[in-house]
């Protein structure tokens, strides 16, 4: 987010409605009006004065109603715009003209009654529908005493219970009574799957947050007891199941049931549930969290109508199968929760992916509408250190507790040091004047600031550096708020020497600072794309859609891969066919890649017996689609298994179906679902084999509506809308019975008949039937994902899955840069999830090539080849492989970073032999004038004492 | 009521500033094109800054 | 606090990504600890050199942190 806050590209427009939307693909009109902050966003430092004298309570929207705060506020300090603003629903100014005590209280006259909404007409080439989700309705909710009890909450409202920054700070408390609840309650699918509510749909989240949630919980508080009431554990995600094996391994208790009520029962609350066998109980709680569906939000109406695209019957935005990220208006894109309830890597990638298409409808005005900022020459040095410190009251967090004017002093009469001020907000934007006019006035060439952290503001400070025409790399912070005036609050002596001992060391590093060069290294605008199913095909059309090359590997003689008979995968095919961007290698292998994010070398081969050939490609980036295929256990829940014409695999079944003849469809069937899934063999759940087992019983019973068809399963995993498809089989006669790992259903073949026998829960008998046939719901395994790993050092899960940089924010990048994954080889999901993936990958790798350049960090390593032994140490250690041998003029091996790749980290340099290896900004140099100066700190109190 | 009309070319405007926006936005611009991210509340951010323990750890701050 | 009390400087090294940013967090929620700690930021613990350790404490550290 501050991320967003900081792009010259990106202007945040907050407090603002859509009036309207009109136009056409390339080129909208759209109107917006902002409200009005009274604040003036560029004046105000965030230094929080004015809520302290605002005499108004009224309820925190932020912590879900769970505390108070005053009408002129900010919702939590890291807020993006970091600027208060005044609630006109409860500002006594603004409802009854009076008070405005804030105005003179605020330092930066930054508060202004006088603002107007404004209205505002945004031409843009194409929107991009983001609006997130709406609230379950309270009644919805009334059932189980929401609103009666104050110990019954949302979901929502116990994450801000756990937050630190929530109402208790972190920790657990009941509202009624303040005290720590130690039985707590998670119900399941309240307003999902429920009917009741018109949300037949499954919301896909809440039982991984239930999970979470409950996990947390137990961190808090190690005896809590605490039970999910649940339907089916939907956990299908990638490495989700694990999460629920260590909840269950932790204590918390998973309970299939339906929860009737939750009543007031004394001090505490009495939860009725019936489970499978018709058994009605009820037990006492401290607290009850309800699981809370995503229901669409709630101006999606008028937004659609606006907008002129089409809702689904939840009122979710509706889009295709095949193409997930389009409405059905041209130019109009949709991503995140309004594309129907997913979680956050789902929506990080969908984003993702929603910017790709965007960018290829409009790709002909790419890079007009950016702003690129100029900077001055750099300054020549000199041989003279002329440091300027600058320490910082920030407003009264700094300064109430830091003797600041002592600090300022103390810095003074350091060496080096030709200039020290004092500053109320070092941040502002007057400062940042300031600073440039003293770096010019006292020709300063390494300026410190003290003040808070540089995780937050060191780039703002680079930034004005840069301005000033001085190297970014000359500047160093000292965290004087953050981890000293804010955590000795009540010690301010101790804060003040601590303060200068910390400003001492920044001194004696700056003494040794030197200007680190902004390193840059061109891109290959070509994209290598491996796997030719539908993954890699729209990956690769994509690419080219946004205007780049691409060659595409398919190992098998065809495009295709495991959907080659769907009609989408045909117009895929004639599309790549005749896109001139995208070259196609059948009977194509990737034997060797050299070289990193822009650069990359790959040999491929192509071909099959005598005609193979050799091809040495140069490509920019690198996007993984190889799939996955069937698993074919050879036990299932430890019956031996003989695949036959009567013992099918489920995708066998749909082929069958897809035939002719009413025989096609048996009259009787059993599905038994996890087959060799989900710990049986494979540890990992498919998230695909729910939804199409229903679907190919549903086609039985289309076929053949007096087929006995009886579905033998551990959870019904049909998340999202297939839940639908669910119900309708249910609806349809089609038996859903679940069996449980210590009572597996044995399936046999005794002479010619098939037998299964299975626990049913509801007669609580043993039942023993021969059906004409058994399908399998068996998972998948993903291909070659190991040679892969090995040929380009990107790492695999414990299941051979490519395991992403970062699950939740970088879901389709892998941990090496330039190299990306979609599809089956990231994990199992549906066509739909694939084509998304496939369509962020594309995104994610078009971003360096249209860039053409890739930025080097200047706190990369550097080795000195005079220094270097050769000892090979440092390649080995080096966890990102950014560090390669090279010979030197007389044939002796030495190391040298490969820059691009290079993330910092110093391993290289703190094991070097011989020191010949050192990090921009971190040299031993600077670290070691550090150490010096804490250790003058120690000296000048051991005299003091003395 | 003020009213001023920007016109710019290789835009596109972003509508909700939750998780889903701010990512969408942010890659717009790393692929080269000017963003306007509207919001109806106050700040950017939406339901994943209440959460716990993705929010506000480095990990989910963006 | 008398001059008696055991009040020993401790040097940190302090990784960017994780340590540094759970301190600065620590400040956001004004969690209250001992003023001993002198910190120095590195891009990673991977970085620090067993020399800096030693160093640190030839300068006088009663006790090194190391938070990566």
């Amino acid at each position: 987010m501050v991320e967003a806050g900081r792009s010259p590209n990106i202007e945040i427009l907050t407090n603002a409605d859509l009036l309207s939307l009109k136009g056409k693909a390339g080129n909208f009109k759209a109107d917006i009006v902002q409200r009005p902050r009274y604040i003036i966003a560029d004046d105000c430092t965030a230094c929080g004065l004015c809520t302290t004298y605002c005499p108004r309570h009224q309820v925190d929207d932020y912590n879900e109603g769970l505390n108070i705060t005053r009408p002129i506020h900010i919702d939590y300090p890291q807020a993006v715009p970091a600027t208060y603003y005044i609630d006109p629903r409860s500002c006594l100014h603004l409802t009854h003209e009076t008070c405005q005590i804030c105005v003179p209280v605020c330092q930066s006259k930054a508060i202004d009654f006088s603002q107007k909404p404004e209205e505002r007409t945004l031409e843009v080439g194409a929107v991009i529908m983001s609006p997130g989700f709406g609230r379950i309705p309270e009644d919805t909710l009334a059932k189980y005493s929401f609103g009666k009890h104050p110990d019954v909450v949302t979901s929502i409202e116990f994450e801000r219970l756990l937050n630190p920054s929530g109402p208790f700070t972190g920790e657990v408390r009941c509202l009624s009574d303040n005290r720590h609840p130690h039985k707590i309650a998670f119900i399941q699918c309240v307003g999902s799957r429920d009917i009741g509510c018109d949300n037949g749909y499954c919301s896909s989240v809440c039982c991984m947050y239930a999970i979470k949630e409950a996990m947390v919980a137990k961190e808090h508080d190690p005896d809590a007891e605490i039970t999910i009431y649940y339907m089916d554990i939907r956990t299908q995600g990638k490495e989700f199941d694990a999460a629920q094996k260590r909840a269950e391994d932790k204590g918390i208790k998973f309970v299939r049931a339906k929860v009737a009520d939750v009543m007031p029962w004394g001090n505490h609350l009495r939860l009725t549930y019936s489970t499978l066998d018709g058994t009605h109980s009820f037990k006492p709680f401290d607290m009850v969290v309800l699981s809370v569906g995503l229901e669409s939000p709630p101006d999606a109406d008028k937004l659609a109508d606006m907008a002129g695209f089409k809702l689904n019957k939840y009122n979710f935005c509706d889009t295709d199968t095949f193409a997930p990220l389009a409405t059905s208006k041209e130019g109009i894109y949709v991503a995140g929760a309004f594309n129907g309830p997913m979680d956050i890597p789902e929506s990080v990638t969908q984003s993702s992916g929603a910017a790709g298409i965007a960018s290829g409808l409009i790709k002909k005005q790419r890079g007009r509408g950016i702003i690129h900022k100029s900077y001055p020459d750099e300054k020549e040095l000199g041989d003279e250190v002329r440091i300027g410190v600058f320490v910082c009251h920030c407003g009264i967090n700094i300064g109430s507790v830091v003797d600041v004017p002592d600090v300022s002093n103390y810095a003074g009469d350091m060496d080096g040091v030709v200039y020290y001020t004092e500053s109320l907000y070092s941040c502002s934007q007057d400062a940042q004047e300031v600073l440039k006019e003293k770096i010019k006035e006292h020709d300063l060439n390494r300026v410190v600031i003290a003040a808070c952290s540089p995780r937050t503001h060191e780039p703002l400070f680079q930034e004005t550096l840069k301005d000033a025409g001085l190297n970014r790399s000359l500047f160093e912070m000292v965290n004087i708020r953050d981890q000293c005036s804010w955590v000795h609050a009540n010690e301010p002596g101790a804060a003040t020497d601590k303060s200068k001992d910390l400003v001492r060391m920044a001194v004696a590093k700056a003494r040794h600072i030197q200007p680190l060069p902004e390193q840059t290294v061109p891109v290959n605008k070509t994209g290598l794309v491996i796997g030719g199913g539908i993954g890699g095909m729209t990956a690769a059309l994509n690419l080219a859609d946004q205007g780049f090359n691409c060659s595409l590997v398919e190992k098998q003689d065809s495009l295709g891969g495991n959907f080659k008979t769907l009609s989408h995968t045909k117009k895929l095919i004639d599309l790549v066919k005749k896109n001139k961007l995208v070259t196609v290698y059948t009977d194509a292998q990737l034997q060797q890649t050299n070289g990193f994010v822009g650069n990359f070398t790959s040999i491929i081969t192509s071909g099959k017996g005598a005609k193979v050939k050799e091809y040495t490609l140069d490509h920019g980036v690198i996007i993984i689609a190889t799939g996955a295929r069937e698993h074919r256990p050879e036990t299932v829940l430890g019956n031996t298994i003989k695949y036959s014409k009567k013992v099918v695999t489920q995708s066998e079944l749909a082929e069958q179906l897809e035939g002719k003849g009413k025989n096609r469809a048996p009259d009787s069937i059993v599905m038994v679902q996890c087959a060799g899934s989900r710990g049986d063999d494979l540890n990992y759940c498919s998230k695909t084999c729910c939804t199409t087992a229903v679907q190919n019983a549903l086609r039985v019973k289309e076929i053949n509506p007096d087929s006995q068809v009886i579905m033998l399963y551990r959870d019904i995993r049909t998340y999202g809308y297939a839940e639908d498809l669910y119900q309708d089989a249910r609806q349809k006669g089609v038996l859903f019975i679940p069996y449980e790992l210590n009572n597996k259903p044995v399936i046999a073949e005794k002479g010619s008949k098939l037998s299964v026998s299975y626990f049913d829960p509801i007669l609580q008998d043993d039942v023993s039937m021969s059906p004409q046939m058994v399908a399998l719901s068996v998972g998948m395994v993903p291909e070659e994902t190991d040679t892969l790993s090995k040929l380009l050092k990107v790492p695999v899960t414990a299941d051979s899955f490519f395991l992403e940089a970062h699950v939740k924010l970088r879901p389709v990048e892998l941990p090496v840069d330039g190299v990306y994954v979609c599809g089956l080889a990231h994990s199992p999901k549906p066509i739909n999830e694939i084509i998304v993936q496939a369509q962020a990958a594309s995104a994610k790798s078009a971003m360096p090539l249209v860039k053409g350049y890739v930025t080097v960090d200047p706190i990369v390593s550097n080795v000195d080849k005079d220094i270097c032994i050769g000892c090979k140490l440092c390649t080995s250690l080096c966890p990102y492989q950014a560090i390669q041998m090279v010979k030197d003029e007389n044939n002796r091996p030495k190391a040298e970073t490969i820059v691009a790749s290079c993330k910092a980290c110093g391993i290289c340099a703190s094991h070097c032999p011989t020191f010949a290896i050192s990090m921009g900004g971190f040299t031993n140099e600077q670290l070691n004038s550090q150490i010096q100066a804490f250790g003058q700190a120690v000296m000048e109190k051991e005299t003091e004492a003395a | 009521m003020a009213k001023a009309t920007k016109s710019r070319e290789g835009t596109v405007m972003v509508l909700g500033g939750g998780i889903a926006g701010v990512q969408a936005a942010l890659d717009l611009t790393d692929l080269g094109y000017y963003v306007y991210l509207v919001e109806k509340s106050p700040a950017i951010g939406g339901v994943m800054a209440q959460l716990d323990k993705t929010f506000p750890t480095n990990d989910c701050s963006l | 606090m008398s001059k008696e009390e055991y009040n020993p400087k401790i040097l940190g090294f302090l990784c960017n990504w994780c340590c540094y940013a759970a301190a600065d967090a620590a400040g956001v929620s004004r969690y209250q600890y001992p003023p001993n700690l002198r910190t120095i930021r590195v891009m990673c613990t991977g970085r620090v050199d067993p020399a800096f350790v030693l160093r640190g404490f030839v300068e006088g550290a009663d006790g090194i942190f190391t938070g990566g």
